[in-house]
């Protein structure tokens, strides 16, 4: 499988659906008798402004002036790549010390290991100390996550994605037991010893607080929508068939797009797409009174519901999508065996540089987004930066300042000689040089590099264009520029959650619900009795928490 | 429940060789220094089998301390300590699981498919083994018993997507049926064939694999006997019900009583891989209930209630299995003395 980088939102799809964090909720026990406690946490949520005090200064670190400048969250784009490349680190970062070990997710085959691996070799060399990586399958992050925390057993540097800290319980708990505190290393201006990591936008620092102290090193998302829905414009220019513009138009266009005696079907998963161009928002909204409304309860959701459900009755989502969770979307839809599918963004640029070597019309492009009923979509996203990079606690002042500044190295900006050794490697070895200076990887590049520094070190993020995908870059910033005005506004920004037990505890139940209605095992008329059953067993907890959150931060 | 006050499980029939007549009294008598220097290669070699039992399956087990508290694995200096500084709650997280009616549901689903495995897969294994027994060619049956356990060695990410790519709305069969004018079976997507569904999945995987203990047991039975039986013009069927079943009998109960005790497993994968294909209601089984609702939403103590709910169950069942199995005359899995 190709990784999906620097984006790891795309698999975040897929975790999501195999840890049902995805959308939501049912019964739980709920009085218990006398003689016995409960367990589980109520749930606990940090302050926004005790947050603020402890950022690092941000100052910007850009080598190159952007070809297409992004804003805000929309990274900068650059249209061609750099003959002349600068030194972004001169003092060497290790002093020598015993290796570090570290460990980060990573989507794909795994490299050889250190003693084994020239990159790695490389890198090193240059770092002045060695970095001992262990790479584990994103897919299945939180099963080694879980087991290594509870055992207390962390290695000296360690990657954790953000969907990964959302599900685990007494998350700060573990950050105060097992991680160090980076606040007297990095607050204000004490971050100028580390550039690179006081570049980082202040918006992905936020979220890196818990309990009040800086706890971790963030990894900026590259872009902060959760989902687009591809298609495959090669196969509907060729068919003839336009981009829909309403809802009824994509049916239609379903419709005419699927043909089971070829094997081809219009759709893959769709769901969560389909809500937000209903105009759904992902979990809660503020109601005009003030109060918060669950997405269950706002009509959009029930007509992309019946919507989707629709799709699957009438045979237009293919089956292996239907029938297991092993379903590879990826690959059906590079076979062209369905036209549309949701995907993260981050799943682009991979794909199409992969699939213009075996077809060169290979055309991949987000539906271009619409509204039901006049009415505009809503995108779902967020500034969360993608992982978060957490320091062994207990290390000493000196170890941690090498850390540092390692992560500093891993951090060196777009245009600078570290970024080529980072991304692609020795040239030669790793890389050949186009003739317009791009690096394109090698068979030795692509087996050795796992994004071991990439993934630690919390870089700011570039889109640059490659020769296999010339388009890709405008394609990708003007797609979020254009849509970003329509994004769903994050209400709890910058406040850390930790959710009620009873609450984390319905959301799978509901979600087989809502799926058993959607596959049309239930008729759509259930709906209301679902989103009883989950207001009484947990969503009316959850309501009342994140209210209180809320009105404590004055929002 | 009728657990007959036995001394438990772990009582072993005692291996002690039956020593000569005359030396037993005096053996008795020897010290226990002049045991162990006598004894001590045996022990050595005990030893380490002990350690193992000891650290992965002893220890481990007192972690179950926290099916009673509202464990949280980072309180404290360390993971021991996190144990103690816990709180306790006593049967809380008995409470809310048997409160549960997704406990419930979960709970009837495994039985519902143990059952019908029980009947319609258990003696499947048996079969073939005395099919493959009464083949003349050893090629012939090495070659049949290599490609019916090779499934095995598969993974069930693996036969769940050959299924899919041969029963499934895309695949081979529903193509072919497309072709020819027919609409294609709804297979792997309906929950009210699930059982039927998962147990042709467990046979093509394991059944070539459950033969080969019968197979052991089927070359132990004395050839003279069929020989005998033969002479006295016993046909293939009487030989097959008055030598072949007897002598695998004492193995088939031994098997049926340990699948009992394990009656509240009947595998995770399978159930996790399609679950959105059939619904919750009928692919929910006890450990994707743990995993839903302990593990992914880290309730670690109502994982471990549920844990050991399954553990007193299948003992329980394991007792009274061997109880019967004494009863109708059989060795069962372990006996008093």
């Amino acid at each position: 499988m190709k990784p999906s980088l620097p984006g790891a939102s795309t698999d975040r799809r897929t975790l999501l659906r195999l840890i049902g964090l995805g959308a939501t909720a049912t019964l739980g026990g709920s009085a218990l008798a006398a003689c016995s406690k409960e367990a589980g946490s109520k749930g606990t949520a940090t302050k926004a402004d005790a947050i603020r005090s402890v950022l690092p200064a941000h100052k910007p670190a850009v080598l190159l002036k952007p070809d297409v400048p992004g804003e805000g969250p929309i990274p900068d784009g650059y249209l061609s790549y750099p003959r002349q490349l600068a030194d972004a680190v001169t003092e060497q970062p290790g002093r020598g010390g015993p290796a570090i070990r570290t460990m980060s997710p990573w989507w794909g085959p795994t490299p050889p290991t250190l003693g084994k691996n020239s990159y790695l070799a490389a890198i090193n060399a240059k770092l002045g100390v060695d970095v001992d990586p262990s790479l584990q399958d994103g897919n299945t992050y939180a099963d080694k996550l879980n087991a290594m925390l509870g055992a207390r057993d962390v290695p000296d540097i360690l990657s954790v994605p953000n969907w990964e800290v959302d599900k685990i319980a007494r998350f700060s708990d573990a950050v105060k037991a097992l991680f160090e505190d980076l606040t007297d290393h990095l607050k204000g201006d004490a971050a100028a010893a580390y550039p690179y990591l006081a570049a980082l936008p202040t918006g992905a620092w936020e979220y890196s607080v818990w309990g009040g102290r800086l706890a971790a090193v963030p990894f900026p998302t590259d872009g902060p929508f959760a989902w687009a829905l591809f298609h495959r414009k090669d196969l509907f220019d060729r068919a003839g068939l336009a981009a829909p513009t309403s809802p009824d138009e994509l049916y239609e266009l379903g419709k005419k797009a699927t043909d089971p005696a070829k094997g081809v079907w219009a759709f893959g998963s769709v769901f969560d797409m389909v809500q937000q161009l209903f105009g759904c928002q992902q979990t809660w909204r503020k109601r005009p009174d003030g109060g918060l409304e669950h997405k269950f309860e706002n009509p959009a959701f029930a007509a992309a519901l019946e919507f989707t459900a629709k799709l699957f009755a009438d045979g237009l989502v293919h089956p292996d999508t239907v029938a297991s969770k092993g379903a590879d979307e990826k690959q059906l839809f590079k076979a062209g065996k369905i036209l549309m599918y949701q995907d993260g963004l981050g799943a682009w640029q991979g794909m199409q540089s992969e699939q213009t070597q075996v077809l060169p019309s290979f055309d991949m492009q987000p539906l271009p987004l619409f509204g039901a009923g006049g009415s505009q979509p809503l995108i779902w996203g967020s500034e969360k930066p993608i992982f978060f990079t957490f320091i062994k606690k207990g290390l000493g002042k000196d170890r941690v300042e090498e850390l540092l500044r390692v992560l500093n190295w891993c951090a060196a900006p777009f245009g600078s000689r570290e970024f080529e050794l980072r991304e692609f490697g020795v040239e030669g070895k790793h890389f050949t040089r186009a003739a317009d200076g791009s690096p394109a990887a090698t068979e030795l590049g692509r087996k050795e590099m796992g994004a071991q520094y990439t993934h630690i070190g919390g870089r700011m993020p570039v889109k640059v264009r490659s020769a296999d995908t010339p388009n890709y870059v405008q394609d990708y910033i003007g797609y979020y520029q254009k849509n970003i005005g329509l994004m769903e506004k994050d209400l709890f920004a910058g406040i850390k959650l930790e959710l009620p037990a009873n609450w984390s505890k319905i959301l799978q139940p509901t979600d087989d619900k809502i799926l058993d209605i959607l596959r049309g095992r239930r008729p759509l008329t259930d709906l209301e009795a679902v989103r009883k059953e989950f207001l009484t067993t947990g969503g009316e907890e959850g309501r009342a928490f994140f209210e209180k959150a809320l009105s404590d931060n004055g929002r | 429940m009728t657990t007959q006050g036995t001394a438990g499980v772990v009582e072993t029939p005692a291996a002690a060789p039956a020593a000569p007549p005359g030396r037993t009294r005096r053996k008795a008598r020897r010290t226990l220094r002049a045991r162990l220097a006598r004894d001590w290669p045996l022990l050595a070699m005990t030893a380490p089998a002990a350690a193992l039992l000891l650290v992965f399956h002893y220890v481990p087990t007192l972690g179950n301390v926290i099916a009673f508290q509202d464990y949280n694995p980072f309180v404290g200096n360390d993971p021991i300590d996190a144990f103690l500084h816990s709180e306790w709650i006593g049967f809380g997280n008995f409470e809310a699981l048997f409160r549960d009616p997704l406990f419930w549901g979960a709970v009837r689903n495994t039985l519902a498919i143990t059952a019908f495995q029980l009947v319609f897969f258990f003696p499947l294994p048996i079969l073939l083994a005395i099919l493959l027994n009464s083949l003349v060619s050893g090629r012939l049956r090495g070659l049949v018993q290599s490609v019916v356990y090779l499934p095995h060695f598969f993974s069930w990410v693996l036969v769940v997507t050959f299924f899919v790519q041969m029963l499934g709305g895309a695949g081979l069969l529903a193509q072919q049926m497309r072709q020819a004018g027919l609409q294609p079976w709804n297979v792997m997507t309906n929950p009210d064939g699930f059982i039927v569904l998962v147990t042709a999945e467990a046979v093509w995987k394991d059944i070539g694999w459950g033969a080969i203990v019968f197979l052991a047991a089927l070359a132990a039975i004395d050839p003279n006997l069929y020989e005998a039986a033969a002479a006295d013009g016993a046909g293939r069927w009487r030989r097959l019900w008055h030598i072949t079943l007897p002598g695998l009998r004492p193995v088939i109960v031994l098997l049926l009583i340990m699948r009992l005790g394990d009656a509240l497993s009947v595998g995770f994968e399978q159930f996790i891989l399609q679950r959105d294909a059939v619904g919750r209601n009928a692919a929910e089984v006890l450990d994707t209930f743990v995993y839903y609702q302990a593990i992914a939403t880290q309730q670690w103590g109502l994982g471990a209630a549920a844990g050991l709910f399954k553990a007193v169950v299948g003992l329980a069942l394991i007792l009274t299995a061997n109880h019967v199995a004494h009863r109708l005359g059989e060795q069962g899995v372990y006996s008093k003395s």
